[in-house]
């Protein structure tokens, strides 16, 4: 049941999704891996429709460096820790919804516990390590990863369904080489957009998702593409799964 | 014949996009990007790494469907076909 105030909040979104849809996403838990750009723009979007739980984990401590993209972190958050910062803003914008913000690296050892029994993995990290560690998770537990990247003004998006979808090994084997990556923010603003644009979508039931077909954004040419991605039998992360009970989950 | 080339996102800065370009039948799929990347050095060193081998991140696909790195010394190209070279981008 919703109160006067968040019927209030949603009613624009109900005209969409219906109270049914809306209440999805109030008993709905999204992980969302990083509080960095991508991580800025998924969970202000998330938190202001109504996913009701809502965990982000970061380990990081706001740096001035940050400030172009970052924009769930204000100049007076400068050497705070990132997840005081995150949980302090979204808690602001949406007091109706649960914020566990943990301040911790995503790790081999505690990636499955900290997960827990979320319905759904955003990937918002900056490396292709501890995003495998995250489509290994998903994989274990059959929920759906939302896959994002960037660089300068380009980005990428895909929506994994383990089983059903190529996933993240089978679409990018070999991580590309760490490096101190240009970027604008309305970069990361695109592409969290879009993987928040999914979430919703898979919550509710609506649309058609990004699964299958990687998102490609050019912004030096305002032009977005799509490129189809299969699974691949002998992929070393996925190729014992079979399609699953992910897709059904949503709509139980 | 003739096939068309894409580079995406870094690869496109240092490379272009689209690029149209006649070959001879039999042309196989690494010998023609290596001979595209070679316009620049800084493409080529993007692309190749220093034993003229693909970076092993390098996403090569023809016409939507993916070639292995490794098949595609030996995968010729038909005309027609879309190339398209794209490099996953790790930022957050």
């Amino acid at each position: 049941m919703f109160s006067e105030r968040e019927l209030d909040r949603y009613k624009r979104q109900v005209m969409l999704f219906g109270e049914e849809g809306q209440e999805r996403l109030k008993k709905a838990h999204i992980f969302v891996a990083g509080a960095g750009g991508l991580g800025s723009s998924i969970s202000i979007y998330l938190a202001v429709a109504g996913v009701g739980t809502i965990t982000i984990v970061d380990m990081d401590v706001v740096d001035q460096t940050n400030l172009n993209r970052q924009i769930l972190h204000f100049d007076r958050d400068v050497g705070r820790k990132k997840t005081a910062s995150a949980e302090e803003k979204l808690q602001a914008l949406n007091p109706d919804i649960t914020i566990n913000a943990i301040d911790v690296r995503i790790e081999e050892s505690n990636a499955a516990n900290l997960i827990g029994r979320a319905d759904g993995i955003v990937d918002a990290m900056d490396n292709y390590p501890t995003r495998y560690l995250l489509n290994d998770v998903a994989i274990a537990k059959e929920i759906p990863l939302f896959h994002g990247g960037i660089r300068g003004f380009y980005g990428q998006a895909t929506t994994i369904i383990p089983g059903t979808t190529p996933c993240l090994k089978c679409i990018f084997p070999k991580a590309p080489p760490k490096e101190v990556f240009p970027v604008v923010g309305v970069t990361p603003g695109i592409i969290g957009t879009i993987q928040a644009n999914e979430v919703i979508k898979y919550l509710t039931g609506s649309g058609r998702l990004l699964t299958g077909r990687l998102f490609i954004w050019d912004g030096m040419e305002a032009h977005a593409e799509e490129l189809c991605v299969e699974r691949n039998p002998a992929c070393e992360a996925c190729k014992s799964m079979t399609p699953t009970k992910t897709i059904a989950r949503k709509n139980s | 014949m003739t096939v068309k080339i894409r580079f995406f996102a870094r690869f496109r800065e240092l490379l272009g996009t689209d690029i149209m370009t006649e070959v001879a039948p039999g042309t196989l799929f690494t010998p023609l990007i290596t001979s595209i990347a070679r316009n620049n050095p800084a493409g080529y060193a993007a692309v190749f790494d220093e034993k003229g081998a693909f970076h092993e991140f390098v996403i090569l696909m023809k016409n939507g469907k993916r070639i292995e790195l490794l098949d595609a010394a030996t995968t010729p190209v038909a005309d027609g076909d879309e190339i398209a070279v794209f490099p996953p981008v790790a930022g957050g």
